[in-house]
């Protein structure tokens, strides 16, 4: 059997493993799979209040949408975001905290941080969902976009995965990963233009040069967050620029994501 | 019965890293600028055998000698650094019981969890579920947490799973001992049976009467090499009088 169809081989195993995380998560919680929700929902209070009323970002109206709501307008980019982070921070530690499995039963390991993927997947889903309810209620016309959504959610899931096998391999051998990539996240995500738009980025490279804007352009994440607005907050095709950069980064990322788990994976149990 | 071997070692050899000074975080990695030290520990060096099909194959061996890390071998969980193991049919090993159990899932959800996790589909255990749940004797408890479980039910239940399988060829360490008397009682018999039924069974145990018992054939490993092959009786008396001679 070969490598990808014993992975294949092992689909049920990995729905087994993600309605663990699923169902284990809010067991014995008391608003249960609700806790999701809040969650998202409190940052969004939080990043409203701080940014929309005391700093007063000042975001462009949705075109055609004419949408002109700043949570709206942050959540499509921040319910993205939240999903990467926790995509690669409970997938870069999948393997060090199933230890005790891995070092006692043989399975394709791989299944590990697609489980994480696939149980966050589950709750953006759910969140993605209420947040094109509450697009409609304010008048976007988000119902004809949603298979497009769809296709750029498992792109995001790709270039996610990705990162987090790379990083889940390296997690075994060096420990601080963890600590360094929980900075590294806070810092990434002002950096991209998710709280503020990236109108402000382009002023400022007006008066401070263009490189500002051309670095800016080169995180992914950026162009994930411009495509996820264009379809749920503007209601519109994405920008091809965009669109190719995303399908790029997320090949890119899965297959070295998956190149790297597959050379660690064999000397991990020496490891852990 | 076929001719073919159920199981070919050819030639296996491991090695185990002794870190005097490891690199195992970045600061070490980087602030210190050189390679780690190490020596090469060959837990297991260039061990061959063969396992015919449907018989009991027994491991014996002191502590340390390397046992238990031919078993991972075997079992797929760690890769050897020279030769190779081929197994005929599906192998599933039985290293450590209810090791994928979650806490906070019942007794049912366990058993579907940890049956996908040893290579059973969701039909198999469903087929299966009757079988499994009797066989642990814990049907009262078969919707409650397995937090809740005593240690004894925890880990016949994972036994009862992972016997369940139903391999070609099953790996198991010495977790026969689970459970009280009247367990491995049960335990024994179903052995028992997996071996009427033609299946491959490779075992370690420290029992001399569990491997009389059970096993046709069996190895002794020493210090990671293999030092006699034989039919279950002359390799526990070969053993035997090694252990007498330098007690």
């Amino acid at each position: 059997m070969t490598y990808l169809q014993e992975l294949f081989a092992s689909r049920e195993l990995l729905s087994n493993l993600v309605m663990r995380e699923v169902k284990g998560k809010y067991r014995r919680t008391f608003f249960g799979q609700v806790w999701s929700l809040i969650n998202p929902l409190a940052t969004m209070l939080i990043y409203t209040i701080v940014f929309s009323l005391i700093f007063k970002a000042r975001i462009e109206v949705g075109h055609p949408s004419g949408l002109n709501i700043y949570p709206v307008w942050l959540m499509c980019g921040l319910l993205p975001w939240l999903f990467f982070t926790r995509v690669v921070n409970h997938g870069l530690s999948s393997i060090t905290s199933n230890a005790s499995l891995v070092k006692k039963v043989y399975f394709p390991r791989m299944n590990l941080p697609f489980a994480v993927t696939g149980s966050t997947g589950y709750t953006w889903l759910i969140e993605m969902g209420l947040l094109s309810f509450i697009i409609l209620l304010c008048g976007g016309m988000v119902l004809p976009w949603l298979p497009l959504i769809l296709v750029f959610m498992v792109l995001l899931a790709l270039f996610a995965t990705g990162i987090a096998m790379a990083l889940a391999i390296f997690t075994v051998h060096f420990r601080d990963t963890s600590h360094f990539m929980s900075i590294a996240l806070q810092m990434w995500m002002y950096l991209t233009p998710i709280v503020y738009p990236l109108s402000l980025v382009k002023d400022a490279a007006v008066t401070h040069g263009q490189w500002i804007y051309n670095l800016f352009r080169l995180n992914p994440m950026e162009h994930f967050v411009n495509v996820f607005r264009y379809l749920m907050y503007d209601n519109t095709w994405p920008d091809i620029y965009d669109v190719l950069w995303c399908i790029g980064w997320a090949v890119l990322s899965f297959v070295l994501g998956f190149i790297i788990f597959r050379r660690g994976e064999k000397r991990l149990v020496v490891l852990l | 019965m076929s001719n073919e071997p159920a199981v070919v070692v050819d030639d296996v050899a491991l090695k185990f890293r002794l870190y005097s000074e490891r690199n195992d975080s970045l600061k070490a990695a980087f602030m210190r600028r050189r390679k780690a030290r190490y020596e090469d520990f060959w837990a297991l060096n260039g061990i061959s055998f063969e396992v015919p099909t449907g018989s009991t194959f027994g491991l014996v061996g002191r502590n340390g000698s390397g046992k238990s890390t031919l078993l991972k071998v075997l079992s797929r969980i760690l890769y050897p650094d020279r030769g190779s193991i081929t197994a005929r049919g599906t192998v599933a090993s039985l290293l450590e019981v209810g090791s994928g159990f979650h806490p906070e899932l019942t007794g049912r959800e366990n058993i579907y969890l940890n049956g996908s996790i040893l290579g059973m589909s969701k039909k198999e255990v469903t087929r299966r579920f009757d079988e499994i749940v009797d066989f642990s004797g814990v049907r009262k408890f078969i919707d409650q947490p397995v937090k809740n479980y005593s240690s004894g039910m925890y880990v016949r239940l994972g036994f009862s799973v992972a016997i369940n399988v139903d391999p070609d060829v099953l790996i198991v360490d010495e977790v026969l001992a689970v459970g009280d008397a009247a367990f491995k009682a049960k335990c024994a018999n179903k052995f028992q049976e997996l071996k009427n039924q033609g299946k491959t069974i490779v075992l370690v145990t420290h029992s001399m009467g569990t491997l009389e018992e059970m096993c046709d054939q069996a190895a002794w490993i020493d210090q990671g090499k293999l030092v006699t092959i034989g039919d279950a009786a002359t390799v526990i008396s070969d053993y035997e009088a090694a252990i007498a001679s330098e007690a």
